[in-house]
């Protein structure tokens, strides 16, 4: 059209930026904004009949006070017990690692440990979950071999109780929180260590006050990539836990599934939703004031002093 | 030299003041290997309470290992670390009475510039408040960096990032401040400015500073002492006069300032070394091991060299002089920087003043002669690195 060669280019100039990011928006606006959007409005309406899933002709919040029943809530304590005391699990055993392997491995080394950290993934997650049934179950090769040891008496009963469900989750969102606590750290520059111990910190007060702070924005990357998903994980409760290791997840699930009641599934689901946002907020709200009371003696012995007021 | 004997009076009043060895490094035959390349080999050197010495070299000389062996960054295979007379060779890092600014200044990027400085401080029992505070307060003023107290590191210049470092380590009143080339990444003007305050700084606190660097103007213009190292090995320590003036070896000679060099040979009983097409007289005839023509490497200094237009028709060398052709002129502020194409094939530099003599063409004749006085005589082992002017 345009006989100016520079015609095109300065086209796609006058493009706004925001453009290239269209389709990613689209596609949340899609498949998350729109489906999320979804879920609450079933949440609102009421399964009509045996063979209808959900209708809206009466909006209620009756699916709440159906969700919030004693079922649903014993199940949904166990469950944020689980999600928290997996997510700390991950860290308390994550970070250690994860900072063994940005400071102590030699960088050559750094690749190879990082593969193994990755290799259960070549392996469906299904797949994995049920390796471990094999492992716990009271006939599993690890029960015969430590009674054979003399190390237990009785067969394992581990199967199908809270402690594997952990045991699972914990096996199966490590390398969530390994990664981005790895990253993190591994950003921290090594002189930076050197200079405090130069400076009369030893490695304690050395990690604590400069490496951990300095690699908090990966400790909180590991914790929402931990805790999210655990949170919403039913395959894990199911294969690990049996009936006594249900899950919010399943119930969720076996709404949708086999009772058909999308109203009261989605009711579950907003619950669910909202908890995970409010613990998340909690935490956050939490690691804010234990920042500001570790920092409030540093400033307050230090206010003012750009300004030349005397002490 | 006058000068240089002023230098060492004042020193030595320096030394006498503290007297109790506080402040003193010594290093007994140190030894590092890291995966079997042997960066310090058997190194000894002894630092003077109050001194500034400066550890000097090309890079992978063993001088950054040596300043982190007394800091307590790195261990020694073998031999002793004293600080303040105390073997410290076995103490973590923060055990020692020492603080390092180093090269990339290390700055906490979460903590202001006051908190940065406090740091140190706050590591030790039985400091309160307000000490910290005054003391932190004192720092800041001491580097001009009171203003900035309140920034983050990633809001300074880096002019300003290197000053908070000095106050971070100076803060903590350490016997000895160890500094890893900490104005290498200044630019020229504030790193010559830097050199000037941080000398300043030092005569007046009386700390004992280590100062490494590969800048060898550096070394010359702030250090009571320089040790120039080569391969994990001091080639020289003495102070920046003699070290210029009477280089040990040929790699110093060669790497503070520039030097003509000259492959020889020992004539006349040891008063003269014959080079090729001229002869080089000395003033202090050379004693050399074994009988015959010993080889040897003579040294000239650039601004020992005078440069003078010769006939065309001149073309043989007397004693101390050369003939050649100059190939290059070029303006170095004050110097003019004359390169000649001797006849014999050796490559001179000459550097003159640049008000004393007329400006000489590329091309012209030229007669390029030195005093007896001037000439550096070394052994004629192979150096490692070439230095500028070397024959052929």
């Amino acid at each position: 059209m345009s006989s100016d060669r520079r015609g095109p280019r300065a086209a796609w100039r006058a493009v706004p930026s925001g453009l290239l990011a269209t389709p990613a928006l689209a596609w949340i606006a899609l498949f998350f904004v729109a489906p999320v959007g979804l879920v609450f409005w079933y949440s609102l309406g009421r399964k009509p009949g045996l063979y209808q899933t959900h209708a809206n002709d009466v909006l209620t919040l009756d699916r709440y006070r159906e969700a919030l029943g004693d079922t649903f809530l014993t199940s949904f304590a166990g469950t944020l017990r689980i999600g928290l005391a997996g997510t700390a699990l991950c860290l308390a055993i994550g970070l250690p690692f994860a900072y063994w392997l940005a400071v102590k491995v030699r960088p050559h080394r750094r690749f190879v440990v990082l593969a193994l950290v990755l290799v259960p993934f070549w392996t469906n997650f299904l797949i994995r979950t049920i390796g471990w049934q094999v492992v716990l179950s009271p006939e599993g090769f690890a029960s015969r071999a430590m009674q054979s040891l003399g190390l237990i008496d009785t067969p394992f009963s581990m199967l199908f109780t809270r402690g594997a469900v952990l045991l699972g989750v914990v096996y199966n969102y490590l390398p969530m929180m390994i990664l981005p606590l790895y990253v993190a750290l591994d950003r921290v520059d090594g002189s930076l260590r050197e200079a405090s111990k130069d400076l009369g910190a030893n490695r304690w007060r050395t990690a604590l006050q400069v490496t951990l702070p300095l690699a908090r924005p990966g400790i909180a990357a590991g914790l929402l990539l931990v805790f999210i998903p655990l949170m919403g994980d039913y395959v894990t409760a199911a294969v690990l836990g049996g009936a006594r290791g249900n899950m919010v997840g399943q119930l969720v699930a076996s709404q949708f599934q086999q009772a058909q009641n999308w109203a009261l599934g989605s009711a579950m689901a907003v619950v669910l939703i909202v908890v995970i946002a409010l613990t998340i907020l909690a935490t956050a709200a939490v690691g804010a004031a234990c920042t500001w009371l570790l920092t409030h003696r540093r400033r307050r012995e230090l206010a003012g002093i750009a300004e030349g007021s005397p002490a | 030299m006058s000068s240089s004997a002023t230098r060492h009076a004042v020193t030595s009043a320096r030394r006498a003041g503290a007297g109790d060895g506080t402040g003193s490094v010594e290093l007994r035959s140190v030894r590092k290997s890291f995966g079997g390349v042997t960066v310090v080999q058997d190194l000894d050197l002894s630092v003077n309470p109050g001194e500034f010495l400066s550890l000097l070299g090309p890079s992978g000389c063993g001088k950054t290992t040596t300043l982190r062996m007394l800091a307590g960054f790195e261990q020694p295979d073998s031999g002793e670390v004293l600080i303040s007379g105390a073997a410290v060779q076995h103490l973590p890092p923060h055990k020692r009475d020492v603080n390092t600014v180093f090269q990339s200044y290390a700055l906490f990027p979460h903590m202001t510039v006051a908190a940065n400085i406090a740091y140190g401080l706050r590591q030790r029992r039985g400091i309160d408040r307000a000490e910290i505070r005054s003391r932190v307060s004192e720092a800041l003023d001491m580097v001009q960096m009171t203003r900035f107290a309140d920034r983050k590191p990633n809001r300074l210049s880096g002019g300003q990032q290197q000053r908070v470092a000095l106050a971070r380590a100076l803060v903590n009143r350490p016997s000895v401040l160890l500094l890893d080339e900490p104005l290498a990444a200044l630019d020229r003007k504030l790193r010559e400015d830097m050199q000037v305050e941080l000398k300043l700084l030092q005569s007046r606190l009386g700390t004992t500073f280590v100062f490494v660097t590969h800048d060898q103007e550096e070394a010359l213009s702030m250090s009571d002492r320089v040790a120039v190292m080569l391969n994990g090995r001091i080639e020289q320590i003495a102070d920046p006069y003699t070290v210029y003036e009477r280089p040990a070896t040929a790699f110093v000679a060669g790497f503070i300032g520039q030097q003509n060099f000259f492959d020889g040979t020992v004539a006349d009983g040891g008063r003269t070394i014959e080079i090729d097409g001229g002869t080089v007289l000395l003033a202090e005839p050379v004693t050399t091991p074994g009988s015959g023509a010993a080889a040897v490497r003579v040294a000239v200094r650039p601004e020992a060299v005078a440069v003078a237009e010769a006939a065309p028709d001149e073309s043989d060398g007397s004693a101390n002089a050369l003939p050649g052709t100059v190939a290059a002129v070029s303006l170095l502020g004050d110097v003019l920087q004359y390169v000649v194409h001797a006849d014999a094939g050796h490559e001179l530099l000459a550097r003159v003043p640049r008000r004393q003599a007329g400006r000489l063409a590329e091309g012209a004749r030229v007669r390029c002669s030195w005093a007896p006085s001037d000439v550096h005589v070394f052994p004629a082992e192979a150096t490692p690195r070439a230095p500028i002017g070397s024959a052929k």
